[in-house]
């Protein structure tokens, strides 16, 4: 066994001393946790530093420094050229605050992106389960699901809004004849559930890739003892399967929610336009068309700063409620 | 698997079939278009047969675009970002992971938070950085007087050699592709659950961190590279917004530009067929790297010696 | 006129005699002008062809134009770049983004530019509303360049079958023709609602039938312009259209369709669009086709429409040579050789009465009497200040509101006149921001 017994392994499979668990706060950012550290770990601090340095880099000068140009505006009013500024202090989000859109399209937004991430987890586990459980033909249902994920953005939202497009599209004909009223142009729950099929369409082939893989990466050999003990398939993929995924699912939870928060503009832009009436108007939608349309820095910046806040936030939380209940060895 | 079951099995195949469609639905209409000529893709109801005009279509298509740069420079684009990407984040990931250093958390979270801002936010900012990359540099070394210690010295003007221009270069629509997170939260995950027992090994048997890294963790991060390699060719190729600021000559446009320019806009005929078309041999390399990489997914994941 | 024809061709061969001297001007030589523009496509191609009749006309500068995205994108673009210092010598820029681009310092006024190059040109020659939208102090700031205004197009063999010769030249008379043509089921569906209808059906509206939009002459006496178009006839035509949406004679286009398809298909039977529209409906729709003026109200001071499409700026920042350049294109643009070209290429409008006049005179609209209806509107009577167009700062946004809220009217969850209150509301808001941060000028 290793030396070094006297650390014990916890339910984080991070290395703990025996010690008051009280320390599980901010300040745990600074001074160095133990938490996503291995248990067996090197301590060559130069080395560290050179290591992460390309990557920080890197983000200093193409993330970090536009970013702040970027959200100090703010707190301005500012033509886009950059000829006249003025100071307007907390103008911008009062402005945001009291105005019932903004608050309409937070809404909005939480049911989207909640729907969006879960959704899109079970679908792709379906079809990463049933990859996982047939015997033939494997490598061509993975190459057809991938597909989609090699279409270019802009073409599959107007793939889906001509499809679907009430007056002329094939399968909005075929809802018709099945008795809908399908119309997205007048039918804001029609929008915004078009809207969410395509951005889940799109986005299905994300997790499914790294599903499959997680669940290819369980050693046969736990699989035949849980078989010897009699679980049968699906036993065996709730009970072994899923729990080794673990660490997977968390990164996809947390992908799928920066995803529909953050990436599903392209999406709405060409499917719906954030209409009808503002229904499929959500908050990075919004960012998009007051910043990079309209050319209103001043609000958009605003609204940046409160949507990259609202993302911190959750993510943080998501980071201490469900990875502690991930379990890295198991 | 251990045992068969035909029922599951008859399940699985059912519930892929019906993915694969609804999958695929989209794409069949999109090759059916790309057939069709100007006249037939707009008539009502829209034909659910392809027509005969595909590759008529997809040449003329090739030609108008000129893709033929376009697709040389959209794959130097592209392997430039997956391979930095994979790079950069492969050593941050061991670097957060397997080291305890001071400041380790912060380092996560500062590449972590560049996941929370939508792009097109600090697009134009970015654009700032990339055609002037030396600013934030000259602002340091005149805010710290080291330009004018040197200029007085040796007559040398630093801040004139600091005017780094990358607009219209490759450097320049790879480099602020570079930076994102999700590559390394990834491997920091996978790392997570690597058994601590390898790394011990590997340090009794005197090995430094390097080359743990090199010969252990990289072979069993295979399958994760695979993959994300398919998603960052992906993104690197489906890049519009960037690569349209960022460049301003038509010889350093990428394909998704080429494409975007053959759809049709408000006022111009609609000639969706030919974008159809054009977006199906867009299409390809993509396609390709997903059914190649494939291969990788069943190949380094028989570890039973993990 | 005359004046500006023999004035560039002295000048381009007094350019030419001097460049004589030296001999054989290499084309690396030429001073090269940049220019962004937004338009793809079938119309990018005859933008690229007009780009290379210049170059080829003569030696000393070279224009270089690239396709920066739509117009927002190529706004976008150029407030990167101008930050920059890498912005282009010509931008084109929608009539939309006019203020935004008026009051950005960093352009140059196009009758600046041609004055203080030496071209002497006769500003009085561009069609009134066209040259109306971008007149500041009597002289057009930028040069229009793809100007368009929206015309009614019908398909005269549903209207025959239905029993009339002609559309309707009042709204009311149209709808008694729209219903009949559902009624008699000619067709599904009369009209097709096109994605700018806040521009075809609201704007339009407003100037054909001299209902003032806004106070202070539409914005053009000052930035304390307000909105006032829920006070006019306009509330009463988005109650038109609603009852039209209802009933299923107006279906509206939405996304992933090209609006015109659904008339060039047969599918709708009339729609108010672009006149550039004109290359698609005539290589697609296999009917009986043609266009007449948008209808009027019954019993309005009929006066004319406005228009859509973008103009060209010359941007600052550049040395004396570029601007030399610009000036010479921008002079190459305005000949009424190059404005009957384009038109007929593209189906904009010919900007200057010299060209329009020149196409009239061969015949041109004999053959083609449907290109001639859009310049009928845009000439149509003395404009007012109800119809010169529209000066609002930050119009982009105000618009994209006003389509909002007109939207609510669709989905059924405000009235007309909730709707456009509070469109109006809220587009005073932009207007009053806009007026605080450019105060003074």
């Amino acid at each position: 066994m290793p030396a070094s017994n006297a650390i014990m392994i916890d339910r984080e499979g991070a290395a703990t001393r025996p010690r008051f668990p009280l320390r599980r706060s901010l300040g745990s950012l600074v001074r160095s946790s133990e938490a996503g550290l291995k248990a067996s770990h090197f301590r060559r601090p130069w080395l560290a530093g050179g290591l992460v340095a390309p990557q920080l880099l890197i983000l200093l000068f193409f993330f970090f420094i536009p970013t702040w140009k970027a959200l100090s505006l703010a707190f301005v009013q500012v033509d886009p050229f950059g000829g006249t500024m003025i100071f307007v202090g907390l103008d911008n989000f009062t402005t945001l605050f009291s105005s019932p859109e903004y608050r309409d399209s937070a809404i909005l937004t939480l049911w989207f992106t909640v729907v969006q991430c879960i959704a899109t987890l079970v679908v792709a586990g379906l079809l990463a389960f049933a990859t996982d459980n047939v015997m033939r033909g494997r490598a061509i249902y993975k190459g057809v699901i991938l597909l989609p994920y090699a279409i270019a953005p802009a073409i599959s939202g107007v793939l889906w809004a001509f499809l679907f497009n009430p007056t002329v599209g094939p399968l909005a004909q075929m809802l018709h004849e099945l008795g809908f009223a399908w119309d997205p142009n007048r039918r804001p729950f029609d929008a915004l559930l078009l809207v969410s099929v395509a951005a889940i369409w799109k986005h299905v082939c994300y997790d499914y890739i790294f599903l499959v893989a997680a669940f290819l990466a369980v050693p046969p050999s736990v699989m035949e003892a849980a078989a010897i003990d009699g679980a049968r398939p699906v036993r065996r993929f709730l009970t072994v399967t899923l729990p080794m995924a673990a660490p997977t699912i968390f990164f996809l939870i947390v992908m799928n929610f920066v995803y529909g928060l953050f990436e599903t503009f392209g999406i709405i832009d060409t499917v719906t336009r954030g209409g009808p009436a503002g229904s499929t108007n959500t908050l990075v939608y919004k960012v998009y068309q007051d910043g990079f349309r309209q050319l209103d820095l001043g609000s958009s910046a605003a609204q940046s700063v409160i949507l990259m806040a609202i993302a911190v936030l959750f993510t943080f939380l998501q980071f201490r409620a469900v990875e502690r209940k991930v379990n890295y060895q198991v | 698997m251990v045992e068969r079951h035909i029922g599951l099995s008859i399940f699985c195949h059912v519930v892929l079939l019906i993915g694969a469609a609804a999958v695929c639905m989209p794409l069949y209409f999109a090759f059916v278009a790309g057939s069709l000529t100007v006249g037939e893709v707009q008539q009502v109801p829209f034909p659910l047969v392809p027509g005969s005009h595909f590759v008529e279509n997809t040449v003329l298509a090739w030609n108008e675009g000129q893709f033929s740069r376009l697709y040389v420079n959209s794959l130097i684009v592209t392997i430039g970002i997956v391979t930095g990407k994979l790079a950069v984040s492969l050593i941050a990931g061991f670097a957060v992971t397997y080291f305890r250093f001071p400041f380790r958390m912060t380092a996560f979270w500062l590449i972590f938070i560049s996941l929370m801002l939508p792009v097109e936010v600090r697009i134009i900012p970015t654009y700032e950085a990339v055609a002037d990359a030396g600013g934030p540099l000259r602002a340091l070394f005149d805010a710290i007087g080291l330009t004018g210690f040197i200029a007085d010295r040796t007559g040398y003007r630093l801040d004139a050699a600091l005017q780094w221009n990358m607009i219209n270069s490759y450097g320049g629509l790879i480099l602020p592709l570079i930076a994102s997170a999700s590559a390394t939260f990834l491997f920091r995950q996978f790392f997570l659950t690597v058994p601590d027992e390898l790394c011990e090994a590997a340090k009794l048997d005197g090995a430094g961190p390097l080359k743990f890294f090199w010969d252990v963790l990289l072979p069993l991060s295979r399958a994760n590279i695979a993959a994300l390699s398919i998603i960052l060719f992906l993104y690197g190729w489906n890049q519009y917004l960037w690569p349209l600021l960022f460049t301003t000559e038509k010889a350093m446009a990428t394909a998704m530009i080429g494409l975007k320019d053959l759809i049709p806009v408000a006022d111009a005929q609609p000639a969706w067929n030919i974008a159809m078309a054009a977006s199906f041999f867009v299409m390809a390399p993509p396609a390709l790297v997903i059914l190649l990489m494939q291969r990788w997914f069943t190949k380094g994941l028989v570890d039973s010696s993990k | 006129m005359a004046s500006t024809y023999v004035k560039s061709i002295t000048g381009l061969f007094a350019a030419g005699a001097l460049l004589m001297g030296a001999t054989g001007a290499h084309a690396a030589d030429r001073v090269k002008i940049e220019w962004w523009y937004a338009i793809s496509g079938k119309l990018g191609d005859t933008v690229q062809q007009l780009i290379s009749d210049f170059n080829k006309s003569q030696d000393k500068y070279e224009v270089v134009g690239t396709f920066k995205g739509n117009y927002e994108e190529t706004m976008a673009a150029m407030v990167a770049a101008y930050r920059v210092n890498q912005q282009p010598a010509i931008l084109q820029s929608a009539e939309r983004g006019f203020m935004t681009m008026l009051n950005s310092g960093a352009v140059i006024p196009v009758d600046q530019l041609m004055a203080k190059q030496g071209y002497k040109t006769d500003w009085n020659d561009f069609i009134k509303p066209v040259a109306g939208f971008y007149i500041v102090n009597g002289k057009p700031a930028a040069l229009p360049f793809n100007s368009s205004t929206p015309i009614l197009w019908y398909n005269a063999d549903a209207f025959r079958a239905a029993g009339f010769d002609a559309p309707s030249d009042t709204w009311q008379g149209l709808e008694k023709q729209l219903y009949a043509l559902k009624e008699k089921k000619v067709t599904d569906c009369s009209m097709a609602l096109p994605g700018d209808f806040q521009w075809s059906l609201i704007e339009n509206y407003s100037a054909i039938n001299n209902y003032p939009f806004a106070t202070k002459a539409n914005g053009y006496a000052g930035l304390d312009t307000e909105f006032t178009y829920n006070k006019t006839g306009v509330v009463g035509q988005v109650a038109r259209l609603k009852k039209w949406v209802d009933d299923g004679v107006l279906k509206i286009a939405g996304q992933g369709v090209a609006p015109i398809s659904l008339f060039t298909s047969g599918t709708c039977a009339t729609i108010i669009n672009s006149t550039a529209s004109h290359s698609g409906v005539e290589a697609d729709a296999k009917f009986k086709w043609s266009a007449a003026v948008m209808p009027h109200e019954e019993g309005a001071d009929v006066r004319n429409g406005t228009i859509g499409g973008a103009s060209l700026w010359a941007v600052k920042g550049k040395s004396e040579e570029v601007q030399a350049g610009v000036a010479a294109f921008f002079n190459f643009v305005a000949q009424p050789d190059t404005q009957e070209w384009w038109s007929k290429a593209t189906g904009y409008v010919p900007v200057t009465n010299t060209a329009y006049r020149k196409m009239k005179a061969e015949g041109y609209f004999k053959d083609h009497p449907t290109r001639e209806i859009a310049i009928e509107q845009l000439s149509r009577g003395e404009p007012t200040d109800n119809s010169r167009g529209f000066r609002f700062g930050n119009h982009n946004q105000s618009t994209a509101i006003l389509i909002e809220e007109i939207q609510a009217v669709w989905t059924g969850k405000k009235t007309p006149q909730e709707a456009l209150d509070n469109s109006v509301k809220r587009g005073n808001e932009i207007l009053r921001q806009y007026e605080k941060l450019h105060a003074g000028k």
